[in-house]
């Protein structure tokens, strides 16, 4: 089972003096497999990734990718990984060519520069304009040309799309789907649910430095709760339908309409107003940003 | 370790066309003044004789400010270590320090570079990089000294270069120690730099106050050789002085190696001292 794990982290925790980063972060990307890493900013995102690659040195757990310890062989870890880091820094007085040539000289001059030539073409990205004289978005395409010139076997990306056009971020999801059809484990944090919708494989979701949920995007929102908008012919008793168990009314209109929420089955929702006079009845299910926000509204609630 | 640095040495240009080209500069201007000051030693001794002795101790021995060894010494050797010491200290604290306050370093250790390489690569750079900045200074002098009447065998006037060169590089690594050890490069040049000017000072006012002699004896400035080492290098000293620098490498090395690389707001205003629980904590889980 290990050796089908791009990456596997089990009780991970990291501190920075009083702040608890991690708190226990437990995550498996297999390999092949599209990891989003959902959380909103400060949840432990960067803070997962930089561990993974010995930036920064967990306080305790367990920690393997492609099956080797990041602290013990870091060079090793390192030359299979392509990494965003969420705020791409780059020396502004190089040209993006003589940032990628150098990058490449780090890599033992490794790199298929026809591939990077044809991954700058798709991104639009001039190579021959210095880095200080660049919008941020070019920086960024920089930066995901760089962490994907030498195909990695696993990809580290820390909101790839930030500052992008959405033509271009579109690309980028385009390249993250061809990385992972050629076997590249894909593990990219990010706070934007859409994207994480069109290419993840699986979503792990963390708050306060947990993964409190890991699930395929369509099973959490099968799981999760839909909405339920029922029309009646004439005024009934809603309040008795909010009695139900996992069934909340959010609006009411004089009886006669209501809005609900229900939670696990539809089953004996749709047993109860079997009795009443109903002329209209849609269901939607959530996007994975409204699961994903409810995540977020319940540690509200907690606080 | 090369790659990172030739590149390194490359970022250094500016540094190297700076401090070598105008310490040459200044050598040639200070060698073809020798021949105006030659025609009047006697009234510029009487001139220097009434100066107080404080001020003697910190520019050396006027007495033969008429000799080339006395002219140089007193001209341009003499206060060298402070001049020399803000590029050694500037580069010093931010040969790793600044990559990583600007960012750029978590990218670059993100790569299959090891951290000993990286550090090994940037800290031979700043080796060359002043060997060459002080090797252009020498040929500043050298050169002009066949048309002039200041005349020193070019290897004797290598003599107080390699002096120099061991102080250069003792307050480098000094500073680049602080740089792994305090929050923040500019804590790091600012403490590197006050060593610099104590020692300096300490070293100057324990010529005439004997009380000051047992301080001295920590202060590197102490071991520096200017008009002094024309006679003689002493070579117990420049191996004590490059021995304390290697120590210095060897533990901010050695920190580097233990410790975070800090991002924006990461680690805060703490020592980065490395956690000693790591081992304890991760031992047989990781």
């Amino acid at each position: 089972m290990s050796d089908e794990l791009a990456l596997s982290a089990q009780g991970l925790t990291k501190s920075y003096g009083r702040v608890q980063a991690l708190r226990g972060v437990d995550l498996n990307i297999r390999r092949g497999e599209v990891l989003g890493y959902l959380g909103p900013n400060g949840a432990g995102k960067t803070t997962t990734i930089r561990c993974l690659l010995d930036l920064i040195r967990p306080d305790g757990g367990t920690l393997r990718v492609f099956g080797m310890n990041p602290q013990e062989k870091s060079v090793e870890v390192r030359a299979r990984c392509g990494y965003l880091p969420g705020e791409l820094q780059i020396d502004p007085n190089r040209t993006a060519r003589g940032a990628l040539r150098y990058f490449n000289a780090l890599r033992g001059n490794s790199v298929d520069w026809d591939y990077v030539n044809e991954l700058s073409e798709r991104l639009q990205l001039d190579l021959k304009i210095t880095i200080k004289n660049m919008s941020h978005g070019n920086k960024q395409k920089i930066g995901i040309v760089q962490a994907l010139m030498h195909k990695p076997d696993l990809l580290l990306l820390d909101e790839p799309t930030l500052g992008l056009d959405p033509l271009i971020q579109r690309e980028v999801l385009r390249l993250i789907c061809d990385a992972k059809a050629a076997g590249t484990s894909v593990f990219f944090s990010s706070h934007i649910m859409s994207e994480v919708e069109a290419v993840a494989d699986r979503v792990a979701i963390i708050r306060n430095g947990v993964v409190v949920e890991e699930a395929e995007p369509t099973s959490l929102i099968n799981r999760a709760f839909r909405r339920a908008s029922v029309r009646f012919k004439q005024a009934v008793d809603v309040e008795q339908l909010g009695k139900i168990p996992g069934v909340t009314v959010l609006s009411r209109d004089d009886g006669s309409s209501v809005l609900l929420q229900v939670e696990g089955e539809m089953e004996i929702l749709l047993k109860a107003l079997a009795a009443l006079p109903v002329i209209d009845l849609e269901t939607e299910r959530p996007s994975l940003e409204e699961i994903f926000l409810a995540y977020y509204e319940d540690e509200g609630q907690e606080a | 370790m090369i790659t990172v640095f030739r590149y390194t040495l490359r970022r250094y240009r500016g540094q190297i066309i700076g401090w070598g080209v105008g310490l040459g500069l200044m050598g040639i201007l200070l060698v073809s003044m020798f021949d105006s000051i030659g025609t009047q030693t006697e009234a510029l001794n009487e001139y220097l004789s009434v100066f107080p002795e404080e001020f003697i101790a910190f520019f050396g021995d006027f007495t033969d400010f008429g000799t080339p060894e006395g002219f140089l010494g007193v001209e341009f050797f003499s206060y060298m270590p402070i001049i020399v010491g803000i590029f050694a200290v500037t580069i010093g604290s931010g040969l790793l320090v600044s990559d990583e306050e600007n960012g750029t370093l978590d990218l670059i250790l993100a790569y299959p570079v090891s951290r000993t390489a990286l550090y090994s690569g940037r800290v031979l750079a700043f080796i060359v990089t002043s060997v060459v900045i002080l090797g252009l200074a020498w040929v500043g002098l050298a050169l002009p000294m066949s048309w002039s009447s200041l005349k020193i065998d070019p290897d004797v006037l290598a003599l107080p270069f390699v002096s120099l060169l061991a102080q250069v590089l003792i307050f480098g690594a000094i500073s680049l120690l602080c740089s792994m050890l305090l929050p923040s490069r500019g804590m790091a040049s600012m403490v590197a730099g006050v060593c610099l000017v104590a020692s300096f000072f300490i070293t100057g006012l324990a010529k005439i106050n004997d009380k000051l002699e047992g301080v001295a004896k920590i202060s590197p400035l102490n071991y520096y050789q200017a008009r002094e080492a024309f006679d003689g290098l002493n070579g117990t000293w420049v191996a004590g002085i490059l021995g304390v620098t290697f120590v210095c490498i060897i533990l901010a090395w050695w920190f580097f190696r233990q410790r975070d690389i800090r991002v924006g707001g990461e680690g805060g205003w703490r020592l980065s001292l490395p956690s000693f629980r790591r081992g304890a904590k991760i031992e047989g889980s990781v």
